[in-house]
Formats: C-alpha cells, sequence, structure tokens
C-alpha cells in the first residue's frame, strides 16, 4: 500500500548542527527533527508517518516550482519558490550556539520576498515521543509554545503573519511582497527551561552558523577530482559526527525502507564500529585532525566496557544497548514495522576487529599517540582475535540467517592481525604474542585461499565453501588484502561487477540472509568498486564509474543508502554516512592514481 | 573528633574507592575512571593524566574528609554508621551535580548536551548519573562512596 503525504526520498536535504538533524522537504516541509538529539526521539517525524508524525510546513499558497542549493561550503539550504505572483527564498539552518544565553537546540527559517506578493503560509504541529504524544499548546506572552513532558518548543516569528494556535499546530499566513524579510526561529528546550531569543540574535546566530560552515570547509585540504562533491560529503560527515561525544552515526533517520512497502527498515542512529576504519581514513584525507583524534579517543571509551570484545555498533552516548522496539507508525509510504533500537547490536561480527585494528593503525602512523594502556588493550583484542577468527558470524551485513565462515570477516581478521604486527613492529603495542599473531594471520590467509577462492567463479566467494558472491570482498581490497598486484584482486572485480551490477549500481550479495522481500542496489558497493578499481590501476574504468556515480546524488548532492533499480528512487536511511565515507575514499584514490 | 583521624580517613577511603572503582571497571561494570576525567582537565596525554589525575583524586578525597569532619564536628556526632549515611549523600552528589554537571562545565576536554558542530570533544560526557559510562556506573559510584563514608567516618571516630 502507498500512503499519499510523503515526498521522495530524493526531494530531502539536510541540516543540522552537530546534535541533531533536520530533513527539510523540497515543499519547504521539516518532515524529520528529532530533539534534543540525533538519536533521541522525532518531534517531527512526518516522513515515518504522514498522518501522525508532525512537521513544520513552509510554503507559497499558490503552485510552486523550487530551486536550491546550500549556501556554497555550508549545512544552511536555500529554496527559491517561484510562483505566478511573485518569487521567495527561504533559507533553513540549524543555528550553533555561540556565546550568550541561547536555546539549546535553535532552527531557523528565513524567508525573502524576491518579486511579486506572494501568499505564504506556515504551520508548526510538533508530535513528541515519534508521534505519540500531541503538544500542550500555550503562549509565553505574545510566543506560542509547546510543551509535552520534558521537552518543549518556542515558535518565534518576525514579519510573519499573527501566528493563530488550534489544538495541535501553530500556523500563520501572511503576503511576501518583494524586499520583504521574514523570519521564523524554533526554539528547543530539554529538561531546561526555555529561552526566548531577539530576532537580532537569531539573524546573528545565522549569519556566524553560515560563517562557520564556509570556515570548515575553508579547512578542507582536498584538492583532487569531483572536489565539490566531497566537500559536501564532508560536511554530511560533519552533521552525522555527533559533537558531545565525537561519535559519528551512520545516518540521521531511522527506519527509512529498503524496500518500498517493506520490512527492511532500521533504524542508523548509531555508531558502527564497521564504518570506523573508513571513517577515520576520510577524515584524515580531508585533513580533519581534531575530529579524527576525537572519533578514535571516543572509540576507544565507548568500547572499553566490553573489552576486549566489541559491540557491532555503540550509542551516539557511548552506551552498549540498543534495545529494538516497534513504533505504531504507518511507516514511509506503509512501510512497516517502524523499528527504532538495533537487533544487531547483539550479534557477532568477526570484521569489527579488523575495523578497530585499521582504525589505530592509522591514527598511529599519521602520527596519533598510542599510549601504553590503549597499546595492552589493542593487543589483547589481537590475542581474542586468534581465538575468535575460526568460529563463523553474522557478517558485514549483518545477516539474521545461519551464521556464516563469511570471507569479508576472516581476511578483516587477518588485517586485525597484520594491523597489530605493524602496531607491533612499531613498539607501539606489547609484541610479547606477535609470533602467534603471525602464525594465525598466515592461517587466516591460506584459509581465505583454499576455502574461499572458488576457481569455478573465478573469484573470492561470499563465504567458505558457496558460490555466491559478495560487494563487501572489494573491501578487502581497500585495505590491502589482496594486494595491488594479486592477480585475485582484478579476477573479483571483474566478476562482482558482471554478477552483481547493472550500470553503475552494485547489488550487496546474492544468496540468502535471513530476511523476507528485495532491497536497492547499495550506493557505498559502487563507490567501493570505483575505488578499488582504481586501486587496481583500471583508472578510465574508475574515472567513468566515478562520473555516474556523482550523477545519482540528489539535486542538493546527498544519497541515501541504496537506489531502485528500475526508477531511480532513493530507498534507505538518509544522509548516509558510509555512502558519503566511500565517496570521499574513492575520489581521493582516483586522484592519488590519475596523479602518479 | 580529630584532623588526623579525617586525613588518615580520607586518605585510606580514597584508595578504597579508587581501588573499587577501578576494579568495577576491570570487570567491565563501569567506563568510568575518575582519575583519568580529573587528569584529562590539565593535560591531553593519557598516561600523565591518570598520574596527575590520582594525586588530584586523593587530594580531593583529603579536602571532602575535612568536609566530613567539619559536619560531624557542626552535629557533635560521628561514627562509621553516619559516615555511611553521608558518603551515600556523596555519592548521589557526585553521579548527579558534580561529575555530571559541574564537571562539564569545567572540563575542556569534555564534551557537554550544548556542545555543537565547533566543538571537538575528546571525552564523553557522563550524562545523568553518569549513566553514558555503562548502566552499573550509579551503583558501583554509590557503593564506593558509602565504603568511602564508611572509612571516614569510622576514622575520625576512632581518633576522637
Amino acid at each position: 500500500m502507498r500512503d499519499a503525504g510523503y515526498s521522495p526520498l530524493r526531494e530531502y536535504g539536510a541540516i543540522g548542527d552537530g546534535r541533531t538533524l533536520a530533513l527539510v522537504s523540497s515543499k519547504g516541509s521539516i518532515d524529520w527533527l528529532c530533539l534534543p538529539d540525533l538519536d533521541s526521539p522525532s518531534v517531527f517525524g512526518t516522513v515515518l508517518d504522514a498522518q501522525s508524525g508532525g512537521s513544520f510546513s513552509l510554503a507559497p499558497e499558490p503552485p510552486f516550482t523550487i530551486e536550491r542549493a546550500y549556501l556554497p561550503e555550508t549545512n544552511a539550504l536555500q529554496t527559491i519558490f517561484k510562483t505566478e505572483v511573485g518569487v521567495v527564498r527561504v533559507t533553513d539552518a540549524m543555528l550553533l550556539p555561540g556565546s550568550g544565553l541561547v536555546p539549546s537546540r535553535e532552527l531557523a527559517r528565513r524567508v525573502e520576498g524576491l518579486s511579486g506578493r506572494v501568499p505564504m503560509r506556515w504551520g508548526v504541529e510538533p508530535r513528541f515521543m515519534y508521534g505519540s504524544r500531541r503538544p500542550e499548546l500555550s503562549r509565553r506572552g505574545e510566543t506560542p509554545v509547546a510543551r509535552s513532558g520534558k521537552d518543549a518548543l518556542a515558535v518565534s516569528s518576525w514579519d510573519a503573519g499573527v501566528p493563530v494556535l488550534n489544538e495541535t499546530s501553530i500556523s500563520a499566513s501572511y503576503v511576501a511582497c518583494a524586499g520583504d524579510d521574514a523570519l521564523l526561529a524554533l526554539s528547543a528546550a530539554h529538561e531546561e527551561p526555555l529561552v526566548f531569543p531577539s530576532r537580532t540574535e537569531v539573524e546573528s546566530r545565522l549569519m556566524s552558523t553560515i560563517a562557520f560552515w564556509r570556515g570548515w570547509s575553508a579547512g578542507r585540504t582536498y584538492e583532487g577530482p569531483w572536489r565539490d562533491a566531497v566537500i559536501r560529503s564532508a560536511l554530511v560527515l560533519k552533521l552525522l559526527i555527533h559533537s558531545p561525544s565525537g561519535a559519528i552515526a551512520a545516518a540521521g533517520t531511522a527506519s527509512l525502507p529498503e524496500e518500498l512497502g517493506g520490512d527492511r527498515n532500521w533504524d542508523y542512529r548509531f555508531c558502527w564500529v564497521r564504518d570506523s576504519a573508513l571513517t577515520l581514513h576520510a577524515l584524515m584525507r580531508l585533513g580533519c585532525p581534531q575530529e579524527s583524534e576525537s572519533f578514535f579517543w571516543w572509540l576507544l571509551h565507548a568500547s572499553q566496557l566490553t573489552h576486549p570484545r566489541l559491540r557491532v555498533l555503540y550509542r551516539l552516548n557511548g552506551g552498549d544497548r540498543a534495545p529494538e522496539s516497534i513504533l505504531p507508525l504507518s511507516g514511509y509510504q506503509g512501510s512497516k514495522p517502524v523499528r527504532i533500537g538495533n537487533a544487531a547490536v547483539d550479534q557477532e561480527q568477526l570484521d569489527i576487529y579488523g575495523d578497530l585494528m585499521q582504525t589505530a593503525w592509522l591514527y598511529a602512523s599519521s602520527g596519533g599517540d598510542l599510549d601504553s594502556d590503549t597499546g595492552r588493550r589493542l593487543a589483547e583484542v589481537a590475542d581474542l582475535i586468534c581465538e575468535l577468527w575460526r568460529r563463523p558470524d553474522c557478517g558485514i551485513w549483518e545477516v539474521r540467517s545461519e551464521p556464516l565462515h563469511f570471507t569479508h570477516s576472516k581476511i578483516m581478521c587477518w588485517v586485525a592481525l597484520d594491523g597489530a604486527l605493524r602496531l607491533a613492529e612499531r613498539d607501539l603495542i606489547p609484541r610479547a604474542h606477535a609470533t602467534r599473531w603471525q602464525r594465525e594471520a598466515k592461517a587466516i590467509r591460506t584459509f581465505v585461499d583454499e576455502r574461499c577462492w572458488s576457481e569455478e567463479a573465478g573469484c573470492y566467494v561470499r563465504s567458505a565453501g558457496s558460490g555466491e558472491l559478495d560487494s563487501s570482498l572489494l573491501l578487502g581490497a581497500l585495505m590491502d588484502y589482496p594486494s595491488e598486484r594479486d592477480p585475485h584482486l582484478n579476477a573479483t572485480i571483474t566478476t562482482l561487477r558482471r554478477e552483481l551490477g547493472s550500470g553503475p549500481l552494485l547489488n550487496r550479495y546474492s544468496g540468502e540472509d535471513g530476511l523476507g522481500g528485495t532491497e536497492g542496489a547499495f550506493l557505498c558497493c559502487s563507490f567501493w568498486l570505483a575505488d578499488a578499481l582504481a586501486r587496481a590501476d583500471r583508472i578510465d574504468e574508475a574515472t567513468e564509474l566515478m562520473e555516474q556515480l556523482i550523477g545519482l546524488a540528489n539535486d542538493v548532492g546527498l544519497y541515501s543508502e541504496e537506489v531502485d533499480h528500475q526508477s531511480g528512487e532513493f530507498l534507505g536511511n538518509m544522509p548516509q554516512g558510509l555512502v558519503h565515507l566511500a565517496l570521499i575514499n574513492a575520489a581521493v584514490s582516483i586522484g592519488m592514481k590519475q596523479r602518479s | 573528633m580529630s584532623i588526623w583521624g579525617a586525613i588518615a580517613g580520607g586518605f585510606v577511603g580514597t584508595l578504597v574507592l579508587t581501588t573499587a572503582l577501578s576494579a568495577a571497571s576491570g570487570f567491565g561494570l563501569t567506563r568510568m575512571d575518575l582519575p583519568f576525567l580529573l587528569g584529562t582537565i590539565v593535560s591531553s596525554d593519557r598516561g600523565r593524566a591518570k598520574a596527575l589525575g590520582y594525586a588530584m583524586h586523593f587530594a580531593t578525597g583529603l579536602l571532602f574528609g575535612m568536609v566530613y569532619l567539619g559536619i560531624f564536628a557542626a552535629i557533635g556526632e560521628s561514627g562509621w554508621a553516619l559516615g555511611a549515611l553521608f558518603g551515600l549523600v556523596h555519592g548521589l552528589f557526585a553521579g548527579t551535580a558534580l561529575v555530571t554537571v559541574v564537571l562539564p562545565a569545567i572540563h575542556p576536554r569534555m564534551g557537554t548536551p550544548f556542545s555543537a558542530a565547533p566543538d571537538r570533544p575528546l571525552l564523553e560526557a557522563p550524562g545523568f548519573l553518569m549513566l553514558n559510562y555503562g548502566r552499573r556506573t550509579p551503583l558501583v559510584t554509590i557503593v564506593a562512596h558509602i565504603a568511602y563514608g564508611t572509612i571516614v567516618g569510622g576514622f575520625i571516630s576512632l581518633a576522637s
């Protein structure tokens, strides 16, 4: 069943402040915002339930067309609404706090009349706790306020009509004339009193927010090909970095479907250890040493509680529990269930140990300091890998079928031990067990070469003894397994592209995963393919593929997790960090090869 | 009641409290490490931060021993049971205000709920009752502080 009232996912732009993130549709509606943090319950959740999710709409009343773009090198989104009676420009941004007494979270919408006289209408319909709580609406002086439990919102407006309160919404209409400048500000409070800003303060913070993003972008050192797309991806990653801790969320949303009407709907507002090495690599390649250090410290702290074992994912505040539950929402275009939390947290995935060790290696080799305590912990992780690698696991794709000996997991165990040996060679971690690590690394290599290589398929296969294929094996190439000169690398790339690919798109794998339904093509896999092609010195193929992939972004340069093979529509959570990470790393790899 | 009892109690109490928290961390009950949290106020070098943090923690322990002594003197009573009660209050205060609110506010390397995109913290904030550091952190903290209070109360009483 397809419900009305949902915008295509491709039509969303994202704004944020490093704590939370909002999705703004091309119709001018903010359909997703969680407060106070990205992993808190939503207050605007129309994207998951068009009837009861809540939204903040702002648009001309007559029919309109739009043009929109981010203000260059910022996370402030500008939409130009064109109507038959005139043109208005809306600038949306989550404001950064600056100094003084400021709201704990603040969203600004500036409306400028560019020509004519345009009847405008805006409406705030907050639905706290994922739509389960209707707000109590009242006024504090002239300012409308919505309250529910620990949370409250103030809706300040200047030259944007007289707000009217009804049972569930705050709304107003007015006419935007050429030269008019109206302003709306949403101020949020959580477990504290509301702060009511003045117009001057909001305008000042909007300017300083734009200046901050421009300054941050100017600080990135990347000068290679597809710079605009790389910087946009960097800005997306910065939106997904949870500033209070340094963790990076996998995506900004929960439960957007991998298949319209399907049940593959997952909450991605957690930090996956799986993404850590790629994250650190991308941050370092972009010239973000402070974000890199912050993320590495967070990863070490978060994993301390379960040491030497790792959880698949951690909460943004470092917590190690993410119990999965189902919300009574209708889901995006009827895609049920709507899940929050993620049961994958309890799975066993061996690949994450390779990601941790690779992250530590990248951090240390770029000059980061590994103290003796951290070194001891990493050595204990390497010891653990020697015991664990022979076990089957759920693999990088978190299958919910029986655990298998996934090839990618074994390769990442080899990456873990190889990384430990390199760290030990530099005396960064204790080398007492290095001989054992060396022996087990060799055993893993033998296992992969003998059990996970198929002469018939002409490539590495998904799991030991199977004939199935898996795009995650491209990550082996990105982690230098096999080496660039290994003929197995070329053969695997060619086979995966031929068998799992369709144009620039690539499926994740063939075979079962314990779930029903289908899914779109995974965009990160396509970027990994471009990266692997470059590393295999197939530069022309890599460049051509990259051009096609850059063209798949939406009008403001964002990607969701997947793309529908037939319609080209976005599927899955967005904006998706792993896709933007993969874009950055692929662009850098291709650029390096082009220069060499 | 004497100042020497408070100093001895503060020292031994802090020793026990620190050992208990360290053991709890080793057993995977909490990620809280008070000397580390204190030491990183003045240094981002992990090793140096821990050494400095231990010194700061012991100084703080002695200071609180004096505070206990002052309150005992004011009410004219002391003893291990009263000390345990003070320890309970002390632990709750630490979990709800001292470490949760005051420490993030003064710590230059710790995130707070108000940290935004321009900030790049190296340490996650403890959160309410320090729950960010593990679900058992409040329990561990309160038990350790009750032990501290019991020892301080006992030593002050014995030194009477």
